[in-house]
C-alpha cells in the first residue's frame, strides 16, 4: 500500500495538499508539508506556518505515461515544476490542458482535484494541482 | 411561515468541468435520430474531478464573491446524488479545502436533483434562528446515466454554491420566501450498491416534475404573490423542454425563463441544475429585480424561493467566473474518452 493511503499520513498532510499550507523554518528556510515545531533539517525551533500563493509560474513539465499503482486511472498526466513569487519551487500535477498548450513562464492557478485512488474500496486522496487560469484578475 | 426577512445571498459560485460530449456523439454509438436528442451537448467531469472537487471549486467562488473570512462559516451542506463515498461526508472535505473553522455543522444531503436547494432551505433556517452567522449550501453532481439509457444524453457534471447570511451591505439578493412541497412519488431511484438509477420513463412528467413544481408555485400564490411581479423564473432543467412547458402551464412567459436556461449546452447537472439557472440569472440581473425559483427532485419534491436582487451583485459579480465564461471554456471529447472520464471502463 502507498504511504499516502495510510490514513494517518494522508490526514497529517491534508492542509498542505488542500491549501498549500507549509511550515517554514525561519532559520534555514526548509519547507515542511505538515505541522512541526522543530525544523527537520537544522533542528531550529523557529518554524512558522505559511501559505503559498494560489498562483505560480510554470518552470518545466513532463508527461507520465507509465504511472505508479493507484495513479493509473489518470494516465497520461502532466507533472510540472512551478515557482511561486517568493522563489519557492514545487512539483505539482497539471490539469485541464494538453502539454502542447503549456509554455515556461505561464501563469497557473491552484485547484483541488483527485490525486489517486486506492482501488474501488480504499481512500480517495485529494490535493492541489495547477491549471491554466480561468479568469484573469 | 414561509416569508423571510433579513436573510440574503452574500455570495454565489458556479463551476462547470471543461469537457463536453455532443448528444450526436452519444447517438453515433447507440443510435437516436437527430430530432430526438434532448440537448445539444453536456458537461463531463475530468478524470480527476468528482462531486467533492466540483463542490469545493464552486464554494471557493461563492466565498470569493461574498468576501468573507471562511473561518466564520458555521455550516457546510452538500446536496448530491453522486457523493464520492457512501459513508464519509463530502462536506468535511469541502470545508477543509476552504479553510473553514472546525466549529461547524456539516452533512451530506440526498434528494435527487433538489438536494442542493434543500441545503439552501436548511442554511436559511440556521441563519434565521441565529445559530450561525454564515452558511454554505452546495448542490454538486457527476450524474450517472446508464449507457444507452435516455438519461445518458443529459446526465452531466457541475456544481453551484451559495453563501447565506444576514442582510446588509454587500447583499447580492434578499431571500424573501422559502418553502417546499413533497410527496412520495416513485419516478426515479437508485438502490444501494447499484451504479445507475432507474426511472419511470413517462411517469417522470405529469405526476412528478409538473405536479410538484406547479404545487410549489401555487403555495407562493396562496401566500399573496402574483406571478406577474417576477422578472425571472428559474426551474429545474432536466431537458430543454420541461422548464418552458411548466412555465407555460403557470402562465409565465418564456422570456422570463430563457435567461436561466443552460441545459441545452451543459446538460442536467442534477443537484446543481436549478441553482445553475439562479447563478446565471444573478450574473445578469439588475438591482430591484425579483426572481422566482422552483427546483425539482425525484422521489419527489420542489423547493420554492423568492429573491430580490440587491446592489451588491454589481460589485461582486466579477470576482469569480460567470456561468457564461464557464460554458465557453470547453473541450470536446469522444465517447471513448467519455467512458474513461466517467469510470465506465472496468478492468
Ligand atoms: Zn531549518
Amino acid at each position: 500500500m502507498h504511504a499516502i493511503f495510510r490514513p494517518p499520513v494522508n490526514w497529517r498532510h491534508r492542509r498542505f495538499r488542500y491549501g498549500l499550507v507549509v511550515w517554514r523554518c525561519l532559520n534555514c528556510g526548509a519547507v515542511h508539508q505538515y505541522a512541526t515545531r522543530i525544523c527537520r533539517r537544522c533542528r531550529s525551533n523557529r518554524v512558522a506556518e505559511d501559505r503559498l500563493p494560489d498562483r505560480a509560474r510554470l518552470v518545466t513539465l513532463t508527461v507520465v505515461k507509465n504511472p505508479p499503482v493507484s495513479f493509473e486511472k489518470q494516465a497520461p498526466y502532466i507533472v510540472g515544476l512551478v515557482e511561486f513569487e517568493d522563489g519557492t519551487k514545487m512539483l505539482t500535477g497539471i490539469t485541464d490542458c494538453e502539454p502542447e498548450e503549456l509554455k515556461p513562464g505561464m501563469e497557473l492557478e491552484r485547484v483541488v482535484r483527485k490525486i489517486a485512488e486506492d482501488g474501488e474500496s480504499g481512500l480517495i486522496v485529494y490535493g492541489y494541482k495547477f491549471r491554466p487560469v480561468i479568469k484573469r484578475r | 411561515m414561509s416569508k423571510l426577512s433579513g436573510i440574503s445571498i452574500l455570495g454565489y459560485g458556479a463551476y462547470i468541468p471543461m469537457f463536453r460530449i455532443k448528444a450526436a456523439e452519444i447517438s453515433r454509438v447507440w443510435g437516436l435520430s437527430e430530432s430526438e436528442l434532448p440537448v445539444v451537448e453536456k458537461s463531463v467531469n475530468s478524470v480527476d474531478e468528482d462531486t467533492a472537487t466540483i463542490a469545493a471549486e464552486a464554494a471557493s467562488y461563492a466565498v470569493a464573491r461574498a468576501g468573507i473570512d471562511p473561518s466564520k462559516i458555521g455550516a457546510v451542506y452538500v446536496g448530491s446524488e453522486s457523493h464520492p463515498y457512501a459513508v464519509k461526508p463530502t462536506g468535511t472535505i469541502v470545508a477543509e479545502v476552504l479553510g473553514v473553522n472546525s466549529r461547524l455543522l456539516s452533512a451530506d444531503l440526498e434528494f435527487a436533483c433538489k438536494a442542493g436547494t434543500e441545503a439552501m432551505e436548511l442554511v436559511t433556517g440556521l441563519v434565521a434562528s441565529g445559530m450561525i452567522e454564515y452558511g454554505l449550501a452546495i448542490g454538486a453532481d457527476t450524474a450517472q446515466g446508464k449507457p444507452r439509457d435516455a438519461l445518458e444524453y443529459t446526465a452531466a457534471s457541475g456544481g453551484v454554491a451559495v453563501v447565506i447570511g444576514r442582510s446588509g451591505e454587500g447583499a447580492i439578493a434578499d431571500l424573501e420566501y422559502a418553502s417546499s412541497y413533497v410527496t412520495d412519488t416513485p419516478d426515479f431511484w437508485r438502490r444501494g450498491h447499484e451504479r445507475y438509477p432507474m426511472h419511470g420513463s413517462r411517469f417522470t412528467g405529469a405526476p412528478a416534475y409538473f405536479h410538484h413544481i406547479i404545487s410549489a408555485v401555487r403555495m407562493v400564490q396562496e401566500d399573496g404573490y402574483s406571478l406577474e411581479e417576477f422578472d425571472y423564473a428559474v426551474f429545474h432543467q432536466p431537458n430543454s423542454k420541461f422548464p418552458f412547458a411548466v412555465a407555460k402551464m403557470l402562465g409565465i412567459p418564456a422570456k422570463k425563463v430563457e435567461p436561466g436556461v443552460v441545459v441545452n449546452v451543459i446538460g442536467n447537472t442534477y443537484a446543481a441544475s436549478s441553482m445553475m439557472g439562479l447563478a446565471k440569472v444573478l450574473d445578469q440581473a439588475k438591482p430591484g429585480e425579483k426572481i422566482l425559483m422552483a427546483s425539482y427532485g425525484s422521489g419527489a419534491g420542489s423547493d420554492v424561493f423568492i429573491f430580490r436582487v440587491k446592489e451588491g451583485v454589481l460589485a461582486k459579480r466579477n470576482r469569480a467566473p460567470l456561468v457564461s465564461e464557464l460554458i465557453e471554456r470547453k473541450r470536446y471529447i469522444d465517447y471513448a474518452l467519455y467512458l474513461k472520464a466517467r469510470g465506465k471502463i472496468r478492468e
